[in-house]
């Protein structure tokens, strides 16, 4: 018996390390964005009287401005997503709609390497002069979140069983209606998992924003990034500027963590 | 069939629209010498973009420097992340509370978290260089030679949790008998592990490693937040060159080349992974 014991001790141990090494950096930022500019030169200060300087000077440096146009990309790319994605989705699942190049071609979508579109999105949004806009970030957006809530729904809707919406066409529903009133709230918590980790994808990207829109119409990852200019003077406000960015999705990322690997696997695997 | 094809047809008017027509137009700017700062019609140059693509040796440095890359942040990915899931399994106590803390970096946004280590590992003002000192060890993080390591350990600090979050979904989905019936003859733990888990959690493994490895090529926040490609061109990622290639220098032209010839490289693996999964299945 001794040596199941061994194992479960290691076993604890490695959590609580790991649990450790999670929570240091963040815990770290944090106390960070609570210094004075003094204070952060000493990285080992733990206790001291927290300083607000940092959060008031990044609240009026328009980094809340940069995540409000974050939240506009994130809701509308996501939002035509579920949408076009779930009709979509609804069609390949159940008449096998497009047949398996449909399929291959969603899937192949999200492995393309960012490089790849990101130089066409540029010049035709130059040509069209709306660089420096929100509107090519969305487009661009969209080349990476509609393929992934597509596939994570196919995957929820497949786990729909048949017999629910031949009922609903028994009992004299369109085809349509059964899908609305029918097969949809089935899929709701599926749906809600979906538009939640599209949006964290889209609050998440740096790099094409970063080269559609570097300047007035900046996205928060972008924003945040421009506080690496690295003066002491900055480092508590780019906590700061992290927090923000941070937070929500973590917070959000709480609710989708049972639904993600059934989506991940396009409902191969349940959980 | 109308009710289907026009269920459809948006997604596949749209996909067309924002990845197809791109990807067409990306293919037509790597035969031209079209760049950011000219005026008038790109010039026609055929093929040249990708002979020197093939012949920049720059160019393979970075490739080289991402292989290395991908190579040891999944490599310590499949290790921690295989560990972690293991002891998450049998966890009982606080169990969805210890996973929604253990899965969480993998949602913050990753010129965050380059930013935040950037901070916590510099040497004048970081906490860990800090606590290194006290015990008397004088480490660069982003020195010559340590710089792409401590790019790795960033990249598995993130995504070790996407390497849990599947395992564990494949530890959980696997059926119990094998794993009883081996206890019963008496097999160890280890024995348990390597003769009865691990082969029946490889197909979860091998979609695990091809995604994060995917991911993985794609490397640019981190660069981009911490050592710009240096020192000297030490940590310059593929993706980084092609962004410096494009949008520092303007040839898009060329910038378009390279990431095709990325392109080619990740559609390849994935046609080797498959075709080794389909094997496998024959088999």
């Amino acid at each position: 018996m001794r040596k199941p014991k061994l194992l479960s001790v290691l076993r604890i141990t490695l959590l609580w390390v790991a649990a450790i090494f999670v929570i240091v950096p963040l815990a770290w930022i944090t106390l960070a964005s609570f210094k004075t500019p003094q204070e952060l030169n000493d990285p080992g200060l733990v206790l001291f009287t927290p300083n607000f300087d940092s959060w008031a000077s990044v609240l009026s440096s328009g980094i809340l401005d940069a995540a409000y146009r974050s939240l506009v990309v994130g809701l509308v790319t996501v939002g035509i997503s579920i949408v076009v994605g779930g009709m979509g989705a609804y069609a390949i699942s159940k008449y096998k709609a497009g047949g398996s190049v449909t399929r291959f071609g969603i899937l192949a979508a999200q492995v393309l390497p960012p490089a790849v579109l990101v130089f066409p999105f540029l010049t035709m949004a130059y040509a069209l002069r709306l660089n420096d806009t929100l509107v090519p970030v969305i487009f661009a957006h969209l080349s990476f979140v509609l393929p992934v809530v597509t596939w994570f729904l196919i995957g929820f809707f497949d786990a729909v069983p048949p017999a629910l919406e031949e009922q609903a066409r028994v009992d004299g529903f369109s085809r349509f209606r059964a899908f609305v009133l029918v097969v949809l709230p089935q899929v709701l918590p599926g749906i809600g998992a979906a538009a939640i980790f599209g949006f964290t994808l889209s609050w998440n990207d740096m790099f094409y924003g970063l080269i559609l829109a570097p300047g007035n119409a900046a996205i928060l990852p972008v924003a945040i990034s421009g506080f690496n200019t690295f003066r002491g003077v900055q480092l508590g406000a780019m906590s700061a500027a992290i927090l923000i960015a941070v937070v929500p999705v973590v917070i959000a990322s709480f609710f989708i963590q049972r639904k993600l690997v059934q989506g991940i696997s396009g409902g191969a695997v349940k959980s | 069939m109308t009710f289907k094809l026009g269920m459809l047809a948006p997604l596949i008017a749209l996909l067309v629209l924002i990845v197809g027509f791109p990807l067409a137009y990306a293919l037509y700017l790597s035969v031209t010498d079209y760049k950011l700062t000219d005026r008038g019609t790109p010039g026609f140059v055929g093929i040249d973009n990708f002979l020197s693509t093939l012949t920049n040796v720059d160019f393979w440095e970075a490739f080289g420097t991402t292989v290395l890359y991908v190579v040891m942040a999944v490599g310590a990915e499949v290790v921690l992340g295989l560990a972690i899931a293991l002891a998450l399994q049998k966890q009982k106590w606080a169990k969805d509370l210890t996973r929604s803390m253990l899965l969480a970096p993998m949602f913050i946004t990753p010129i965050a978290v380059g930013l935040t280590f950037r901070f916590l590992l510099n040497d004048q003002i970081g906490a860990i260089p800090a606590m290194l000192r006290g015990i008397g060890i004088s480490y660069d993080f982003f020195g010559p030679g340590r710089a792409l390591m401590t790019l790795a350990a960033i990249d598995a600090w993130q995504w070790t949790p996407f390497m849990v979050l599947l395992l564990l979904a494949g530890l959980e989905s696997i059926p119990k008998q094998p794993l009883e019936a081996a206890r019963v003859d008496g097999g160890s733990a280890w024995y348990v592990f390597r003769r009865v888990t691990f082969p029946l959690l490889s197909p979860v493994l091998v979609i695990a490693v091809l995604l994060r490895a995917l991911d993985a090529l794609k490397v640019f926040e981190y660069v981009f937040a911490t050592t710009r490609g240096g020192p000297g061109t030490e940590t310059q990622t593929i993706q980084y060159f092609t962004y410096q290639t494009g949008i520092q220098f303007f040839r898009l032209g060329e910038a378009s080349s390279m990431a095709f010839v990325l392109l080619a490289i990740v559609l390849t693996l994935i046609i080797l992974t498959f075709r080794r999964i389909e094997r496998g299945r024959a088999a």
